[in-house]
């Protein structure tokens, strides 16, 4: 445990010190992971789909802020789409309209997990969102979380569907649309994934602000499971589909790296935990105090020796004194 | 001779500054009705955008049935219907963005309320300085 607690401070230094770096670097990463992944999906404009544009859009991305990166990468999407078909492009559009008008229109801090959700869902982990988000945002963060999930269900749903939108005529236009919009609103999986996770946000949050020990912990716990019944309960009634062994192996896995990311945001030691209580004029207070863990960082100390110049021993100068001594 | 409470203050403000600051000194140099009705109004333009769009989309999914039966439905009660739905949207919209805004507000104030003080502060440690 030390060990490990070493290692963060070690991290945390190395963060401070080249945070100039390090910031853009990761920015870079998530643009070009969200870039690639974007056409591997929906590859349809060959323009798009070159090596060169990514890396040149993803360079773009790692100076810009990062909720411009989330609208480039909309951009992107939008332009496959279009490639494909323009009934898919104007559905897309719309419904990142309706996000970006309606909801970032209050700027919330959380946009990037619009992006983070569709990336944690082709890992098959989606189950990381929602908890963390719940550790570490508000219960509002329940409406980028939301959003990530439609923008996932939506594209999927649409590359799913290539085939048979394929077979439409350019006559059926708008059979195309109501066959997409028929499938987007009618997606009962999606619906079913937004209530789990919007609920497992919330039950989160509050638990994690609970005053009892080990609360963290408990909320992690809780809120997988909430999710994995809510997931259930909705299999049963809706028949979605969702695969059982994938939901529990995701959850677990959820769980493992939702650990981690609590070792570095929130590591406290119960057991030292004190309560006091005072007055001023106005209030009471009863106070529990949690200490963080933290070690000191053992330091590398660099200890130069400097001989000086007489204790040298000189082979050739002592045997000439010698000489002349003689 | 460096004055190291003077250093620290310093630094911190101009952290503050630099970051969540900016944010709240734009917002501090509204009035609150003048700070909070742009941003309503702001709020309704863009629930009108959101709703023409919700709208147009529901045109053009019934756009044939839409097409044959414009000459036999009653459009004024079609436009009743629509003109209630909108309020009711861009009404609701409003008053979320209100009270997000006015939350929003007094934190700003709050939080500069607090780096005026430091301010003040500041300009006592150099008075006392200037005295010596």
């Amino acid at each position: 445990m030390t060990n490990l607690l070493v290692l963060r401070e070690q991290l945390k230094r190395f963060y401070g010190k080249y945070e100039v770096y390090i910031t853009p670097a990761l920015k870079f990463l998530l643009a070009f992971v969200s870039f690639a992944m974007i056409n591997q999906t929906i590859g349809y404009m060959s323009a798009l789909n070159s090596m060169a544009i990514v890396l040149i859009l993803a360079l773009l991305c790692s100076f810009l802020p990062m909720n411009l990166t989330v609208v480039l990468a909309a951009g992107v999407a939008l332009a496959h789409l279009y490639a494909f078909s323009l009934e898919c492009a104007v559905v897309a559009l719309a419904v990142f309209l309706l996000m970006f008008i309606l909801y970032f229109r209050f700027s919330p801090k959380d946009t990037v997990v619009v992006l983070l959700t569709p990336l944690f869902f082709i890992l098959k982990i989606p189950y990381v969102v929602p908890i963390a988000m719940g550790l570490i945002g508000t219960p509002a963060s329940a409406v980028s979380v939301a959003c990530g999930v439609i923008v996932y269900y939506v594209i999927g749903y649409m590359s799913e569907s290539a085939s048979v939108l394929n077979t439409f005529d350019a006559e059926g236009a708008v059979e195309k649309f109501r066959y997409i919009i028929d499938g987007v609103l009618g997606n009962k999986t999606m619906l079913m994934v937004v209530a789990a996770f919007a609920v497992t946000i919330i039950v989160v949050y509050f638990i994690r602000r609970l005053s009892v020990d080990y609360a963290w912990t408990i909320a992690i716990i809780t809120g997988a499971l909430v999710d994995i019944l809510i997931l259930l309960f909705g299999d049963l009634m809706f028949n979605t589909n969702v695969s059982i062994v994938g939901l529990i192996f995701g959850s677990v896995i959820s769980v493992l790296l939702i650990k981690v990311l609590e070792f570095f945001v929130f590591n406290v030691d119960y057991s030292r935990t004190e309560m006091v209580q005072f007055e001023d004029d106005e209030y009471y207070y009863y106070v529990k105090a949690v200490p963080k863990n933290t070690v000191a960082t053992p330091e590398k100390r660099v200890k130069t020796i400097r001989v000086p110049d007489k204790a040298v021993n000189h082979p050739q100068k002592n045997a000439e004194s010698r000489r002349t001594s003689k | 001779m460096l004055n190291e409470e003077r250093i620290k203050l310093m630094t911190k403000m101009a952290s503050y500054e630099a970051n969540e600051g900016k944010r709240n000194v734009a917002i501090g140099s509204y009035f609150r009705g003048d700070y909070i009705s742009l941003q309503v109004i702001k709020s309704i333009i863009s629930a009108t955008i959101a709703f023409a769009i919700c709208f147009a989309l529901f045109v053009f999914y019934d756009f044939e049935v839409f097409m044959s039966d414009i000459y036999k439905m009653d459009l004024l009660s079609l436009g009743k219907n629509v003109l209630f739905s909108y309020v009711v949207f861009t009404a609701g919209y409003a008053l979320l963005s209100y009270l997000v805004f006015t939350r929003r507000y007094s934190k700003a104030k709050r939080s500069l309320k607090m780096y005026y003080n430091n301010l003040k502060k500041l300009a006592y440690l150099y008075d006392k300085e200037g005295k010596k």
